[in-house]
């Protein structure tokens, strides 16, 4: 039914499966879209946030999102500044996962604040003494350079290439990705940075709060370099998991190994710096504060396990395994691995928001609990929906992987180059083959 | 915070963050403006349709851009980077020097007929010489085979320019569309028909320098079975799955007997057309 729009030569499901595939996520949208309503229309009482308890679910999602699309700008970084090609088999999937995770973070935002009418006050009439100002900025002009980086990707869809201007554009635009990918490198350093620096500020909240390094706390530095580690490992696991899905083989193996080198070796540098802030924080910032370090951790539902769990099982124990070529060879090991680091990242952002807001910081104060309302996991659910059909329908539409169709050719056996080697090494071809189709062909009428 | 607005103040910070800011918001918008320009300088100088054939071709598999001198056995493994335009390739005059390969004298490759006087293009196109010093343009017999029967054929008019790896013909089928490359770059002085057979007949803008990006002599043979090849894994997607080969020939207009093939797919391969 919709053939004309597939990319030549890609096999793709039928429309009518597809369309299945689809309908729950735009039910899902649409519940979210009617929670959003609410909060916007009605109020954010809606939510089961607080005053007092002002960083929920949203916030959580927001910083998760943002982390995880590093791939995009980390993957750009490598392929156009460091002429790492063997990333061009995932930029294009890289670019649509940091334009799902960006926009979606930024349409939270916008509800989270509760008067997206007055988003531009945050452009004209700016916190200066904010770090959230420059993460305005930073976020505003990264989502820019991802829709023009997602433009190319729209414009090679088959039927629009068919117009010359279109495709020109394309390739033109592609030529300047270099420049793109620089300045979107350096808008995400900081936007990730400041979201780290944030805590920098956070003299009340001695469980979150670190001491400057230069102009900024150690947590911008950290954000940054674990937003590094984790953007390669969601994009090994996404492009998997769209494997698994579609049943095909869309990259070659070499690619996710290096994804998982890229990962690992950041990983070790975060999770060395990581322990190092925890030992200053634990035996220098915290007490400074007032706070023995293991108070914090009193709390039965907070305990101690989880700090453990960050460093060692979601951070060194995965390091280890990806900067290992020979476990990197098990692909078991190496999805894993790349699970984890995800689900690292995940842990460590919820640390930095719900645990820092529930944890007591006065005498008087009790442990606040916070659980979402309807309405809060709807819109999170929202974010989810949007991303699946948006990637599905670019999957559908757009050529993600290039390594694709060549992939499809071999027949997911013989890897490029053992097929050129091979069909080298044959001396004269004869098409029995086509033969052989014809005679079944004839059996099968007869 | 603007210069002009509430809160501005001249200070250090204010001026570096907006400094960077405006640079960073200007260099974006500036790449944007750089290539809605260079697309209206392509249209201008005529050089879209050379643009679109590099962006197919940027596209093919690597199997589909090896190198023709990989073809003849001068190299041991080289992908062309030049989009199939030996003219501007600085190795390709390099490597014809070491050339030492008699010329191909068979008149059938793998039961193609492929004529040794005529110049074959990598879209399946032939290029042969008149006496009149123009040359006569068609599709090769084993595009033609693989083709069948188009129900129409697109030429270009009497009077038009083409380009080498430009639109040369646009042959329809009720199942694909299928851009064929022009061999080589002039102006179409007459065109036949499907009595005559879709030829074009066209007066070369360098004579001097046509023949250079064509395959010949022995590059032919070694090419058709690299097609070949392509071919079947062609068909391989299609759920028919890869067999080896030992022997037969392609029968003509052979895509009639295998109806429910991706012939779309297919033809996109083997005509370079992503």
């Amino acid at each position: 039914m919709d053939k004309i729009l597939i990319p030549r030569g890609l096999q793709r499901t039928s429309f009518w499966n597809f369309l299945l595939w689809i309908i729950p996520w735009i039910a899902l949208l649409s519940l979210g879209i009617y929670a959003i309503y609410l909060c916007l229309a009605e109020g954010l009482f809606h939510t089961n946030m607080d005053n007092r308890f002002a960083f929920g679910i949203w916030i959580f999602l927001d910083l998760t999102v943002i982390a995880l699309g590093a791939g995009a700008f980390f993957t750009g970084f490598l392929l156009y500044i460091l002429h790492r090609k063997e990333l061009k088999a995932v930029i294009n999937s890289a670019v649509v996962i940091g334009l799902i995770c960006y926009s979606g973070a930024i349409l939270v935002l916008a509800v989270d604040v509760g008067q997206p009418m007055r988003a531009w006050f945050t452009f004209w009439h700016p916190n200066t003494h904010s770090m959230l100002t420059e993460v305005t900025f930073c976020l505003t002009c990264y989502l820019i350079v991802l829709l023009i980086e997602y433009v190319p990707i729209v414009l090679k869809n088959r039927q629009l290439r068919q117009i010359p201007k279109f495709l020109v554009f394309e390739f033109e635009l592609h030529k300047l990705m270099p420049v793109l990918a620089g300045i979107g490198t350096f808008l995400s350093f900081f936007h990730q940075g400041s979201l780290g620096g944030l805590f920098g500020v956070l003299r009340g909240r001695p469980f979150a709060f670190r001491e400057e390094l230069g102009i900024w706390p150690s947590t911008f530095f950290l954000f940054v370099i674990s937003a590094a580690a984790a953007g390669p490992s969601f994009i090994m696991l996404t492009t998997l998991l769209v494997e698994k899905i579609t049943q095909k083989k869309l990259v070659k193996p070499e690619v996710y190994k290096f994804l998982g080198k890229v990962s690992g070796t950041m990983l070790i540098g975060y999770v060395l710096l990581k322990s190092i802030d925890t030992l200053i924080w634990i035996n220098s910032t915290s007490p400074g504060n007032g706070f023995p370090a293991f108070e914090f951790y009193a709390t039965q539902s907070f305990g101690s396990w989880i700090l453990f769990t960050e460093i060692v099982i979601l951070g060194l124990i995965p390091a280890l395994i990806l900067l290992s070529s020979r476990l990197r060879e098990n692909r078991k090991l190496l999805f894993g691995a790349g699970f984890l680091v995800c689900s690292g990242i995940m842990l460590n952002r919820f640390v930095m928001t719900i645990q820092t807001l529930a944890l007591p910081t006065l005498p008087f104060d009790d442990f606040l609990t916070y659980s979402p309302s309807w309405e809060e996991v709807a819109t999170f659910l929202f974010v989810i929906a949007y991303g699946m059909l948006l990637y599905s329908f670019t999957f559908r539409y757009a050529t993600l992987f290039p390594q694709e169709r060549e992939l499809s050719l071999l027949n997911g056996e013989l890897s490029s180059q053992e097929f050129v080697e091979s069909s080298k090494q044959k001396s004269s071809w004869q098409p029995k083959f086509i033969l052989n189709l014809i005679n079944k062909f004839a059996s099968s009428k007869l | 915070m603007f210069p002009w607005v509430y809160e501005f103040h001249w200070t250090a910070f204010h001026i570096t963050f907006l400094t960077i800011f405006f640079l960073i918001f200007a260099a974006v918008v500036a790449t944007v403006i750089l290539a809605v320009r260079r697309t209206q300088r392509a249209e201008q100088l005529h050089t879209m349709e050379s643009i679109q054939w590099h962006s197919d071709f940027e596209d093919l598999s690597p199997t589909a851009r090896i190198c023709r001198h990989e073809l003849s056995g001068n190299v041991q493994h080289r992908m062309c980077d030049q989009g199939f335009d030996c003219r501007s390739c600085l190795v390709h005059p390099l490597l014809v020097a070491k050339q030492t390969k008699t010329p191909m004298l068979q008149f059938e490759v793998h039961g193609f007929t492929m004529p040794p006087h005529r110049l074959y293009h990598r879209g399946h196109m032939w290029v042969q010489q008149e006496n009149d010093g123009t040359y006569k343009v068609g599709i090769d017999d084993f595009g033609t085979r693989i083709i069948g029967k188009p129900y129409s054929v697109e030429l270009p008019p009497v009077g038009s320019r083409l380009s080498v790896n430009g639109k040369g013909m646009l042959v329809k089928r009720s199942d694909a569309n299928i851009r064929i490359l022009s061999p080589i770059d002039g102006e179409v002085i007459e065109h036949g028909d499907s009595e005559k057979g879709w030829y074009l007949k066209v007066k070369a803008d360098n004579p001097e320098n046509v023949m250079t990006h064509l395959l010949k002599g022995d590059e032919v043979p070694n090419w058709i079975t690299r097609e070949m090849d392509r071919l079947q894994i062609s068909f391989a997607t299609s759920g028919v799955g890869a067999t080896l080969a030992d022997g037969g020939e392609l029968v003509s207009d052979f895509h009639r007997h295998y109806p429910k093939a991706d012939w779309d797919g297919i033809l996109g391969q083997m005509f370079l057309e992503a």
